[in-house]
């Protein structure tokens, strides 16, 4: 009888716990979840919240080198020049630019601007700014600038960039991260570590909060030059799980999800008011070829054959979800000097491929060589050595961990191919190239043309926009015959919206709130 | 007891000493921070020059012992990530770890001290069977799963709690939770041998006989001593909580030390993984330190010279 009183005892007390903080846990979770819908984007509230995979660095524009931070900064800090969502140089903070010589361009800016502190802005602060991210070699984005001599201040509203030569690529660097423009009278008077917990743009929005590895929270800027923003307030939160960014966006704790993963596109898509969109990104997935005399990869015929063995559209289908676009160039359109006869087409022929393969002098098996990948685009590999030994290729799949993958690219310690997703943040085709030029290839590819290399060369300082395109649709013709690298497919952005936003997302995968527009209910 | 106190304190120089030289050279011989933080199309020139800013071009010793130099001055060097003081930021995240830790231990002990008993009160019963088999379940279920599902189960469907992020108390719940199941699991085993064993003490009998009522003799006698393991494992457990909530924390985008460390590793910046795992091992030794003063409070048998 007592044994069964303490049982009793035992299971009320353990039954009363439970219930006391289950309800504990509802009631205020029911609280917190009303304030949380509040803060998503009901039609009263303004607030914007977008979930990123990755946080910010820091509000130094200089010393950033992801797309997510430039993705946030954008709205608190304006260029000279600005991309529209087609890669269009529109006018920022700068009206008018003209090249006076083959080294100076002469920038008009903007009367009437003011930062969030409420200081003017003018040609002083375009001076510190771009000065000191081309000398100070600390800077992460230093390397896009350091060719700049000179910011002369002409008047408080003129000033002439100098050049150390013919720069063709000087808009496309003022229109990207690293040109960010800070305010010079604020950061002298109150040192850079205060404006960095405190930063001061002229854009749309204002800074408010950032608590690391969690959320940045900016708010509108009343006096923005171009009119009132759209949104009260924009929240970018970071969730680097993609599972949970899922279930945030469908929970409605966000607005906007990047990054979902092909896995749960059905998913997502199967909500009444949640929504995918995607856009091309500039990120290329491609395969280089070591052509150091003795590699196997040297022989242009086993090279065509590794490119007729893979099926790309295949690989997009599979393991992007359908999100990438084949192409046998990788300067995309959008990019300076694009050739558009080379974007969406792709070369696949097995058949072909094991012929190519034994008129190379190779029996089925005997063609060994390692593949290199970052453990990112592993699936992508395991599929692309999967086709290739069927081809009759022997595949060795390297595949790294993402630091050690970029110790071995710097360290150009790769075998016979690597295979990587280049990213251009200029726009421009000298990017994807220069690493074929003699000097860069040394080492790495080994590549050695002396006709590309004339080319490009002349690219690099070739003021007039019409020849140089036309030499790198040269370049890119010969690429796609000598192939020193085959290229899978162009990857997408792939994001969840739900249905109280307009979201397009765009091909430099910026967040710029105000082009996010709230649907009307 | 305070004589014991200090000198404990004064061990824990050589420990840190070592710790700060294992994880210099474990950082420097993995990999290449450069590399992570310039972009693709950067040359050998641009990574020389920044390898000279950070001073990696120098020889190993000459950087560790200007390492130590700036640490025993609490500075670990500046974070290449974020540009701002390593030993700051890790600070900065401290809290949130600890909140995160104290709830789990909350949740855990409150689900495996009435369970733990009751199983050893009623052992070898149906009753029994069915804790031991949950504690089972709670152990081998996988953090980051049993994280998921319960996003799933109490956000997306039934929308009664935040997905992630950390707020007022409803953020803490799912996480909390999911920290102190596997730690409830492991707590009530103990707790059940360990009473157990007391249970059947000369000591308890004698208790009984004097006429002392069932639950006076539980709770006062056995339930005290039976404590002393569970503290241990509380203690242990508590620096792991600290230290490695790595994936719950990553699950939940809970903005901790674990989340810390783990972005640090992946972008190799040293000094955060310098600073992180140094204030770990602190916490590690000054936890133990208290460990053994609780054991003194609750068994007055235990000396220390």
């Amino acid at each position: 009888m007592k044994k069964r009183q303490w049982t009793g005892m035992w299971i009320t007390l353990l039954a009363v716990v439970m219930v006391l903080s289950a309800c504990g846990g509802k009631t205020t979770s029911t609280n917190d979840g009303a304030a949380t819908e509040g803060t998503g984007s009901g039609s009263a509230s303004t607030t914007l919240t977008i979930a990123a995979a990755t946080d910010i660095e820091s509000f130094d524009p200089h010393n950033n080198n992801n797309t997510s931070s430039e993705a946030v900064l954008v709205n608190v800090f304006d260029y000279l020049i600005k991309n529209d969502s087609e890669q269009k140089k529109v006018a920022g903070l700068a009206t008018s630019w003209d090249q006076v010589d083959d080294t100076t361009w002469r920038f008009k800016l903007r009367e009437g601007v003011t930062f969030h502190n409420g200081d003017p802005f003018t040609s002083a602060d375009v001076k510190y700014t771009l000065e000191r991210v081309a000398k100070d070699e600390t800077l992460k984005q230093n390397s896009y600038f350091k060719n700049i001599v000179e910011v002369k201040v002409v008047d408080d509203y003129t000033v002439d960039i100098i050049t150390d030569g013919p720069d063709p690529l000087l808009l496309n660097r003022l229109s990207k991260m690293g040109a960010g423009i800070l305010p010079a009278k604020y950061i002298a008077d109150n040192g850079f570590d205060a404006f960095l917990k405190q930063p001061v743009g002229t854009g749309p929005y204002k800074f408010s909060k950032w608590t690391k590895d969690d959320r940045v929270e900016l708010v509108k800027n009343e006096s923005y030059f171009d009119g009132e923003p759209k949104w009260n307030e924009v929240v970018f939160r970071v969730i680097p799980e993609a599972s949970t960014r899922v279930s945030e966006l469908l929970a409605g704790g966000v607005d906007v999800a990047s990054s979902i993963p092909s896995t749960d596109i059905a998913r997502i898509e199967g909500e009444a008011d949640k929504k995918i969109v995607k856009a091309p990104i500039q990120r290329v997935l491609q395969l280089i070829f070591r052509q150091t005399e003795g590699s196997i990869t040297a022989d242009p015929k086993v090279r065509e054959a590794i490119d007729l063995a893979i099926d790309k559209q295949g690989i997009v289908d599979s393991i992007a979800g359908g999100a990438g676009i084949v192409t046998r160039t990788s300067v995309t359109p959008g990019n300076f000097g694009a050739d558009p006869s080379l974007y969406k087409t792709s070369l696949y022929d097995q058949e072909k491929a094991k012929q190519l393969l034994q008129e190379a002098g190779y029996a089925e098996g005997e063609a060994e060589m390692t593949i290199s990948v970052s453990a990112q685009y592993k699936e992508q590999a395991e599929v692309v050595a999967a086709m290739l030994e069927q081809a009759g290729f022997k595949i060795n799949l390297d595949v790294l961990e993402a630091s050690a993958f970029s110790e071995r690219y710097s360290s150009k310690s790769f075998k016979e191919i690597f295979m990587i997703g280049i990213g251009n943040s200029l726009f421009d085709a000298s990017n994807n190239y220069n690493r074929y030029m003699l000097e860069e290839a040394k080492g790495e590819s080994d590549y050695n043309n002396p006709e590309v290399e004339k080319l490009l060369q002349s690219a690099l300082v070739n003021m007039d926009p019409a020849a140089r395109e036309k030499e790198y649709q040269q370049v890119q013709q010969i690429f796609s015959e000598e192939r020193p690298a085959v290229y899978l497919y162009q990857m997408e952005g792939v994001y969840g919206t739900n249905a109280k936003v307009n979201f397009a997302p765009r091909s430099d995968e910026m967040f710029y709130a105000d082009e996010i527009t709230p649907v009307a209910q | 007891m305070g004589k014991y106190v200090l000198k404990s304190l004064l061990q824990i120089i050589p420990v840190l000493f070592i710790v700060s030289l294992i994880v210099f050279i474990l950082v420097r011989v993995t990999g290449d921070p450069v590399a992570l933080m310039l972009p693709e199309t950067a040359t050998a020139e641009d990574r020389a020059v920044l390898t000279q800013a950070l001073g990696l071009d120098q020889p190993l010793y000459t950087q560790y012992v200007k390492f130590l130099g700036s640490a025993i001055q609490g500075d670990f060097g500046q974070s290449f990530r974020y540009n701002q003081p390593a030993l700051e930021l890790v600070l900065e995240r401290l809290p949130a770890s600890f909140e995160l830790a104290v709830a789990a231990m909350f949740f855990a002990v409150l689900m495996a001290v009435p369970l733990g008993v009751i199983s050893a009160v009623k052992r070898n019963t149906f009753t029994d069977l069915i804790i031991s088999g949950i504690s089972v379940i709670g152990k081998a279920m996988p953090n980051f799963w049993m994280g998921i599902m319960l996003i799933l189960l109490f956000s997306v469907m039934l929308g009664v709690l935040p997905v992630s992020g950390r707020g007022g108390f409803s953020h803490l719940i799912l996480p909390a939770f999911t920290l102190g199941v596997g730690l409830a699991a492991q707590m009530t085993r103990l707790i059940r041998s360990s009473m157990l064993e007391i249970l059947n003490q000369d000591y308890i009998r004698t208790a009984r006989s004097k006429g002392l009522g069932r639950m006076v003799v539980i709770v006062k006698h056995a339930f005290r001593n039976g404590l002393i393991p569970v503290v241990t494992i509380m203690s242990l457990q508590f620096t792991s909580l600290i230290g490695g909530t790595l994936i719950t924390e990553t699950v939940f985008s809970w903005p901790g030390l674990g989340q810390l460390l783990v972005v640090a590793v992946n972008t190799h910046d040293m000094a955060i993984v310098q600073a992180a795992v140094f204030v770990i091992a602190v916490i590690v030794v000054v936890t133990n330190i208290l460990t053994d003063v609780a054991y003194r409070l609750l068994d007055p048998r235990i000396k220390y010279d």
